[in-house]
């Protein structure tokens, strides 16, 4: 009966055509935004997870004290303005008149709490790295706070992008790593300046959320904001489809195109701040290389860089882009994406040319080419494991017998952290938008007391690009600093043991005629700043 | 003519009336066949990743590629020709199910036809964990086994086996109970036969029938739940793909209207696990001896 | 009988320890968490400070007594991925599976059992011979792939049906129940109809088989010697007879259901245990797999000392076989 009814209505609703079938089946109103998103938070605490999707559901609820806009430029957030005092001293002056939800007023109290917080309460996926470098928070008055860093910090405002600060009035009994899931999770604890309230949430379910009429930036478009987790690519584009949902992020590759002919559908694209970069083992010796019959070789071939710009000859960026992720990225010849701070125009573009590639492999003393294993991560970027399998076609052009092997990323990150590959490839994010980031963890010899190279698995290591490296990070002036990033980024690229080979770009789809957004780099659909379109 | 003198002869008549497991015996013995010969009649390795071409990839069926060949059943995304992927990944099937159904049918049988032989303790002993792990399921056993063991082939028939070998065990012991009461068990156990000679010379064969049926329903489920782990992407390295990878990597093109890549790997999956199961039910409805009565 | 009981509930305790043991070595031995969740960017002292923070750094033994130890008060720890107690995580999903299993097996039994009936009462009808061979459809298509083609059929073509989720719920006895609400209802049809087909020939299989065995026992010829209706020997009968081992299947069924669920979880996005198993294997989430893997075990216990025991209780040589 109950059934015989939904049918009816069903039926009802497609005759009606498919805005009518959101009115119909979905909860979809004029007022709420309802969005299916690939990945969701880990909890209601803001300091327990550095995750991306994370901090992606934390802005609707919390403020950062500096923002981070569509093109990850650092902007005023929370903190009006910043500036070094000295080597070891940033002052942030806070932004009057902000109010939580619970109507109590931002003050630097709740910076200095949200800060010494979280190294209590963060998780595995740890919000540490942004904050390591701050000593201690000194409170001047309420509205001016100075962090004392260990060490000049130029970029710790980018650092402090996905600081999210809570009541410390809300959040004062619920800051153990007991206490804060519980506090959270039920919302007593989930007070912050951000545009949204918070209502309910459930891991890998629905976190729903209310207007929050008092935001300092001024209230949004929508009442209410529904974030439905739906991890499957083409689940979650069929219950748009469906209209169970308004928008969804993370269109598949294999979709776009289809979806961009569809009549009923907007689609919104953006440069995402993953790079494709393919790791040569700069080691003396190194394991997964091997004469063309599967022998071992006495010295590790990828340290010649005639091999290593043979490999690069071999790759086709362009068909890369153009097939494997059906247009859905760009070519890229550097460690970043284009536009970044760090970004350099010099590098030369990237032309495939097998032919080339092959005679510097003969005269690297390799005619009839060698052998060696490939690994790459499957499941963790979109086309990852298609790039990987493309990339092993294109190395047998020029004759190097590559063996495949697109694994998951629980088996690919321990095994590559051990340094038991030797040409590998995963993506790499720039999430702070600048090179420090990127360059200092990949790039410099590996250096633990200085906090750099931490994520070097290639031992690459050239002196005039740590020298550059180390005194772009002492570099408060922003012009010179970002001089001394391009031209390590030149060099670096020049060197070929990291190789570049796509920026992947990020798709939204929605309803036509729905809605208006401006796509962000960092991948946030954040409903804020998502208008409806009438 | 058929001699039905002979068991064998006798079981081949009752199967022959049968025309929908004759047909269905026909398509098993011509998808193996296909299967130990696709490197022999397919257009192409489909493993060789210098063979390939990207600039093939997704093309529907009827295309012709770069090779110079039409894609009969179209290419999928990294340019493989479809045909010989499924061609390929019905020979992995097809040896994952044997391979998983042969060991676990030596090991369990074996645990099985001892346990009943044996009694007391090891009886007790096996009969409990066997129990147990039936209980179990398999998908959740092996699902657990690939991700501690890793991808791989040998891996994979690993988990299989563990997650499937309590089946024999059961059936074995289940028809071994019966068998050793009769007559001719206590009679060779009362000569100085080798206890191990007559449990694998005189009780095993004589436990063989119930386990054909089981077997040939298992080597079916190894092929499905290989193709399900697949699916779930714990199961065969994506650059030697098997039916069940084939269709989780063209699902994704479904939406988009490229069912090529998906649907046909799905019908061959099928059509093999159909066909065995056709077999298997004649099998076990000529083998039940409760309805011969 | 006591005895029996007694013994039977020692036994089981005995197997559990013995699960948790391995559960608990064979998850260590998957991976290493950290190395997965720590991102790739953390420098090598805040790595060592947050292995250390969850107890990673002290040999396994030690680990496993302490977890045991919390178990014992009930305390399964507290998952890698959400921070919450795992337990809570479970219970919280648990009502989803649960709903979605009892819809599939009650579905498959109900539909099944009188399909399988009429299979085996008139097996060289037609009806029958197509009701056979859609059983053997439905056991050999992987389910994987029905529940693909239903959501390509059901959601994005006809439009009729939501793709995936689980609708709004209803609060009974303290438990979200989304079958009360027609758009739950909605939700539920197409991965419940997903779950079920595998059952549902199995149920057809089972029922078919057990009634023409029970046809050809003297007791149904004695019936129909005696003038009895056809319609009341299957009804009483037949269907007594048969039942034993239906009802069986579906103690068993119901459990492993709870587990298998795992591909149609993952399908249709259904937040219940299945999923979480899948997510907290990928991302080697160690306490919830640990929970999870022995809470599965510790239902399976429970299943097969229920099922013995009312064997036992049925069959009264069973028990004094065991205690002699």
């Amino acid at each position: 009966m109950k059934l015989g009814k939904m049918l009816k209505a069903g039926a009802f609703a497609l005759a009606l055509g498919v805005a009518a079938t959101g009115t119909a089946i979905g909860t979809a109103s004029a007022q709420t935004l309802t969005v299916g998103v690939r990945g969701g938070p880990e909890s209601m605490d803001p300091h327990y997870s550095a995750l991306g999707v994370h901090a992606d559901a934390m802005k609707h609820i919390f403020d950062t004290l500096v923002w981070s806009g569509d093109n990850l430029q650092i902007e005023p957030g929370l903190a009006e303005s910043w500036k070094p005092l000295d080597d070891t001293t940033w002052e942030f002056k806070l932004r009057k008149g902000v109010k939580f939800h619970d109507g109590s007023d931002f003050t630097a109290e709740d910076v200095k709490f949200s800060i010494e917080r979280i190294p209590v309460v963060t998780g595995p996926t740890t919000l540490l790295i942004y904050v390591r470098r701050v000593k201690e928070v000194v409170i001047i008055d309420p509205h001016t706070v100075h962090m004392k860093t260990d060490g000049p910090a130029a970029t710790l405002p980018n650092d402090f992008v996905r600081l999210f600060i809570v009541s410390h009035k809300a959040a004062k009994d619920f800051s153990t790593k007991e206490t804060a899931p519980d506090g959270f999770n039920s919302g007593k604890a989930t007070v912050g300046t951000g545009p949204y309230k918070f209502v309910s949430w459930e891991p890998k379910g629905d976190l729903v959320l209310e207007r929050f009429d008092g935001y300092w930036r001024g209230k949004g478009a929508w009442e209410k904001v529904v974030r439905k987790e739906m991890p499957n690519d083409s689940s979650r584009l069929a219950a748009l489809k469906a209209g169970q949902v308004d928008l969804v992020n993370y269109v598949s590759s294999a979709d776009w195109q289809a979806l961009k002919r569809d009549p009923k559908i907007d689609t919104f694209l953006a440069d995402s701040v993953y790079v494709m970069n393919l790791q040569l083992d700069q080691r003396e010796q190194t394991p997964k290389v091997y004469d063309i019959d599967g022998k071992p070789l006495a010295k590790n071939p990828l340290r010649d860089p005639k091999v290593r710009e043979a490999l690069d000859l071999a790759i086709d960026r362009q068909t890369m882009v153009d097939v494997v992720l059906e247009g859905l990225g760009t070519p890229n010849n550097q460690l970043m994406p284009k536009g970044f701070f760090g970004w350099s125009a010099k590098v030369p573009e990237r032309k495939p040319d097998p032919a080339k590639g092959k005679k510097l492999l003969a005269e690297a003393g390799f005619p009839n080419g060698f052998q060696m294993d490939l690994y790459c991560t499957s499941d963790r970027l979109p086309g990852d494991g298609a790039i990987c399998q493309g990339l092993g076609q294109m190395f047998a052009q020029i004759g190097v017998k590559t063996n495949v092997n697109a694994i998951s990323r629980s088996v690919y990150f321990p095994a590559q952290a051990k340094k038991e590959y030797s040409i590998f490839m995963n993506g790499w994010g720039t999430l702070t938008g600048e090179a420090s980031y990127t360059l200092g963890s990949m790039a410099h010899s590996p250096a633990p007391e200085l906090k750099l190279g931490a994520f070097n698995r290639i031992e690459y290591s050239n002196p005039k690009v740590d020298e550059l490296l180390q005194a772009a990070g002492k570099e408060l002036d922003d012009a010179k600093r970002k001089a001394l990033y391009e031209q390590a980024m030149d060099l670096i690229m020049a060197d070929r043991a990291y190789i570049s080979i796509v920026t992947l770009q990020t798709v939204w789809a929605a309803d036509k005629g729905k809605l208006k957004m401006a796509p962000r780099n960092d991948e946030d659909t954040l409903a804020y700043f998502i208008t409806p379109a009438k | 003519m058929i001699d039905t003198s002979t068991p064998l002869g006798r079981f081949w008549a009752g199967f022959r009336e049968n025309p929908v497991a004759v047909a269905a015996l026909t398509m098993v013995a011509a998808i193996v066949l296909v299967a130990v010969a696709a490197p022999l009649i397919a257009p192409q390795d489909p493993y060789d990743l210098g063979g390939l071409s990207l600039l093939d990839a997704r093309r529907p069926p009827g295309h012709v590629g770069s090779g110079g060949y039409v894609h009969l059943l179209g290419t999928d995304a990294q340019g493989r020709d479809l045909l010989s992927a499924i061609l390929y990944g019905l020979r992995i099937s097809v040896q994952i199910g044997l391979l998983a159904g042969g060991v676990a049918l030596a090991i369990g049988a074996s645990l099985g036809v001892t346990a009943a032989y044996a009694g007391g303790i090891v009886e007790t002993l096996v009969m409990r964990i066997v129990d147990l792990q039936l209980s179990f399921p398999a998908i959740l056993l092996a699902l657990v086994l690939v991700a501690l063991l890793g991808q791989g082939k040998a891996q994979l028939v690993t988990a299989l086996v563990a997650a499937q070998y309590a089946y024999f065990a059961r059936t074995a012991y289940g028809a071994a109970t019966a068998e050793r009461r009769k007559d001719y068990i206590e009679a060779a156990t009362a000569t100085p036969l080798s206890r191990a000679r007559v449990v694998f010379r005189h009780l095993l064969p004589n436990c063989m029938p119930p386990l054909i049926v089981v077997a040939t329903v298992q080597i079916a489920n190894s092929i499905a739940l290989e193709a399900t782990l697949s699916f779930l992407g714990l199961g065969l390295p994506v650059t030697e793909p098997s039916l069940g990878m084939l269709i989780s990597n063209g699902f994704v093109y479904m939406m988009s209207g490229r069912y090529w890549i998906s649907v046909y790997p799905g019908v061959a999956l099928i059509v093999l696990i159909v066909a065995i199961n056709l077999v298997g039910d004649q099998v076990r409805d000529q083998l039940n001896p409760r309805l011969h009565r | 009988m006591a005895g029996y009981v007694i013994q039977r509930c020692l036994q089981a305790v005995v197997v559990m320890f013995v699960m948790s043991v391995i559960v608990f070595v064979g998850v260590y031995a998957i991976g290493n968490p950290m190395e997965v969740l720590i991102p790739l960017d953390a420098p090598q002292d805040v790595r060592e400070l947050i292995i250390a923070r969850f107890g990673l750094d002290r040999p396994l033994w030690e680990q496993y007594l302490v977890f045991i130890g919390n178990v014992a008060q009930g305390d399964f720890g507290r998952s890698f991925v959400y921070a919450t107690p795992v337990l809570d995580l479970i219970l919280s999903r648990l009502p989803a599976t649960l709903e979605l299993t009892l819809a599939a097996v009650f579905g498959a039994t109900f539909i099944g059992v009188p399909l399988g009936i009429w299979a085996g009462y008139r097996p060289d009808a037609v009806s029958s011979k197509t009701i056979m061979g859609l059983s053997i459809l439905g056991f050999s298509v992987p389910t994987f792939w029905v529940g693909l083609i239903l959501i390509l059929t059901f959601a994005v073509s006809l439009g009729w049906l939501p793709a995936g989720g689980r609708g709004p719920t209803v609060t009974v006895f303290g438990i979200e129940w989304s079958f009360l609400t027609p758009e739950g209802l909605s939700h539920l049809l197409l991965p419940a109809v997903n779950l079920s087909l595998f059952k549902l020939a199995m149920m057809i299989r089972l029922a078919r088989a057990g009634t023409r065995e029970v046809l050809l026992t003297d007791t149904i010829k004695f019936a129909r010697a005696a003038g009895l209706s056809e319609g009341t020997i299957v009804m009483r009968h037949v269907l007594k007879l048969i039942a034993v081992p239906i009802v069986t299947v579906f103690g068993l069924e119901l459990g492993s259901t709870l587990a298998f669920a795992v591909v149609t979880e993952t399908i249709f996005s259904w937040p219940g245990l299945g999923k979480l198993i899948i997510d907290s294997i990928t991302s080697l989430d160690r306490p919830v797999m640990v929970a999870y893997l022995i809470l599965v075990a510790l239902l399976f216990v429970t299943i097969n000392l229920v099922i013995d025991l009312t064997y036992a209780a049925l069959d009264p040589r069973i028990s004094r076989g065991a205690a002699s």
